[in-house]
């Protein structure tokens, strides 16, 4: 019998203050929750968007390579091209392909047909692939493009085009970046507000705690695990609602050789969210002060 | 007034000499204990510059009821406050419990909090908890396992006769009622000592005496009660010391 009524009764769900106790969820953590959401998954799409771009310029390539052609009837100046060609600034090598390995290439991009390679081979030009160093000046496809014209020899422009979207893209990435870390402080400072807005509703229970002498760390962590969960909660949601969207353009991205894989993103969001929001608690929490504080 | 602070002085210097020499002072002037709050020559002036408190010397011995009286502002709940660590003296000397109360630490004031049982006019409860959540809330501030809290509650609950309301939400009880949950919140974790603040200032008479009897009870068990009131009339029928501040400064000191 003693037993018995010194349990909580099992329609009473305990909701003691403090410690290591979640306060309830309410609708001012719901709407920082969508918000958080709705940001991390467009913070998600484009960093989607920008590894989908990455793999349609090739960048996944260790090294950014070029070609340079040279007719056959100029093979014999081919040496002398090689020679200026590795003069130039921010060319890190020049391998000479011979025109059989390169027949061999062709032959496995187009799929293993039946292509008569020697036969092939006499028909293509000689090849020269330059690749580049990281750090190249601005001049340097002019650069290229000149000593090759000065042998009569063609580079290969698309792949120069290629190179400048890989550069554009490095540009792009910066502001991705910067726009991420702006967006993770304006996620922060909302959940920063939700907590400050339930902080103030629960003003009296934070005092009453400290008037019985509860340590600092037990007045605010509910409300630090309240941001962290916030924030975790949200990438994860975030993260979900990345499917639908890798999903829909799956086909087209296909098409162009590229394969989105969205658990590249799962941990870079989960550890962002829960940041921002352990962030947010702690901004929210830093000016915790009651009448009777200690230090007050 | 001169005379009655002339008797206040050569009283309080007794005091002074009794505390210096380590001899314990009297409680009701018959049985012997040992002080639980010393202050000699108290001061305490807000940042704005008020004078809140002004030499206020005082023993206050182990289980006594102690009576705080005085008008509006006279500076009772000034020197509650001061019992818990809530505001500290600008001059003066002022122990509680242990502590030295002008070179207390944080960690100290929370420790002296969690001895110290608190009972305000309005009571401070939670609405949004239940009964047994808002008594077992200091018990979880001193880190007590969820098992052993409900029947400890149970009993202090007992005790101001509420065991019955343990799942009930305050705002379903009177005006009295909420006064002894406040009770109950304020002994539950046995505190060597319990400061009420006008705790009968918003009840009418029988409900105020039902709650005094109470804090009596807890008086005769052992435990030190300080009590700001207006109520004088509650002497009549439970005596104890009397106190009587009077803008900021102590103007009487007697047994009734």
């Amino acid at each position: 019998m003693s037993d018995r009524i010194n349990h909580v009764p099992e329609r009473i769900e305990l909701r003691l203050p403090g410690g290591f106790q979640l306060p309830p969820f309410g609708i001012h953590q719901f709407l920082a929750l969508m918000i958080v959401c709705v940001a991390l998954w467009a913070l998600g799409a484009v960093w989607l968007g920008l590894q989908g771009a990455q793999q349609w310029v090739g960048s996944w390539q260790g090294n950014l390579q070029l070609h340079v052609y040279l007719p056959v009837e100029k093979k014999d100046q081919l040496g002398d091209l090689k020679g200026r060609l590795s003069t130039i600034e921010g060319v890190d090598s020049v391998r000479y392909i011979n025109r059989k390995e390169a027949a061999l290439w062709m032959q496995n991009w187009l799929g293993d047909t039946s292509l008569d390679v020697d036969k092939f081979s006499s028909q293509l030009p000689e090849s020269l692939e330059l690749t580049l160093a990281d750090e190249r000046n601005d001049f340097i496809f002019s650069d290229i493009r000149d000593e090759a014209a000065r042998f009569g020899a063609s580079v290969n422009e698309d792949e120069i085009q290629l190179a400048n979207a890989h550069e554009l893209l490095q540009s792009i990435r910066q502001l991705v970046l910067f726009v991420s870390v702006i967006l993770a402080l304006a996620m922060a400072m909302i959940v920063s507000n939700t907590l400050r807005m339930i902080l103030l509703a629960r003003a009296d229970e934070v005092h009453l705690m400290r008037l019985l002498g509860a340590k600092e760390w037990f007045v605010r962590m509910p409300f630090i695990m309240e941001g962290t969960l916030l924030g975790g909660g949200a990438a994860l949601l975030g993260w979900l609602l990345l499917w639908p969207l890798v999903l829909g353009v799956s086909s087209w991205a296909g098409s162009l050789g590229i394969a989105l894989s969205p658990f590249t993103l799962l941990l870079p969001l989960l550890f962002g969210g829960v940041l921002v929001g352990c962030l947010g608690a702690m901004i929210a929490t830093a000016k915790l002060i009651s009448p009777d504080s200690v230090d007050s | 007034m001169l005379k009655s602070n002339l008797w206040f002085v050569s009283r309080n210097a007794d005091r002074v000499l009794l505390h210096r020499y380590c001899i314990p002072m009297s409680n009701d002037q018959n049985t012997v204990s040992k002080p639980i709050i010393t202050m000699q020559q108290l001061m305490l002036r807000y940042p704005t510059g008020k004078v809140a408190l002004s030499g206020v010397s005082l023993a206050i011995s182990q289980g006594s009821f102690v009576y705080l009286t005085g008008e509006s502002g006279a500076g009772k709940s000034t020197l509650l406050r001061m019992f818990y660590g809530g505001l500290k003296p600008s001059s003066g000397q002022m122990g509680v419990q242990q502590w030295d109360m002008r070179s207390v630490s944080e960690s100290d004031v929370r420790e002296l909090r969690q001895r110290t049982g608190i009972i305000f006019q309005d009571h401070k409860l939670l609405f949004s908890r239940t009964v047994f959540e808002n008594v077992a809330l200091p018990l979880r501030v001193q880190g007590w396992d969820k098992e052993r809290l409900v029947p400890r509650v149970r009993k202090v609950l007992g005790f101001v006769g509420l065991d019955d309301r343990l799942w009930s939400y305050p705002e379903a009880l009177s005006g009295g009622e909420q006064q002894r949950i406040a009770i109950a919140r304020a002994m539950v974790t046995n505190p060597p000592i319990i400061l009420a603040d006008e705790p009968t200032g918003n009840l009418d008479e029988e409900t105020a005496r039902k709650v005094l009897d109470l804090l009596m009870s807890l008086n005769q068990s052992g435990t030190t009660v300080i009590m700001a009131t207006h109520d004088l009339h509650l002497l009549t029928s439970h005596p104890g010391r009397v106190v009587q501040l009077h803008q900021g400064s102590l103007v009487g000191d007697s047994y009734e």
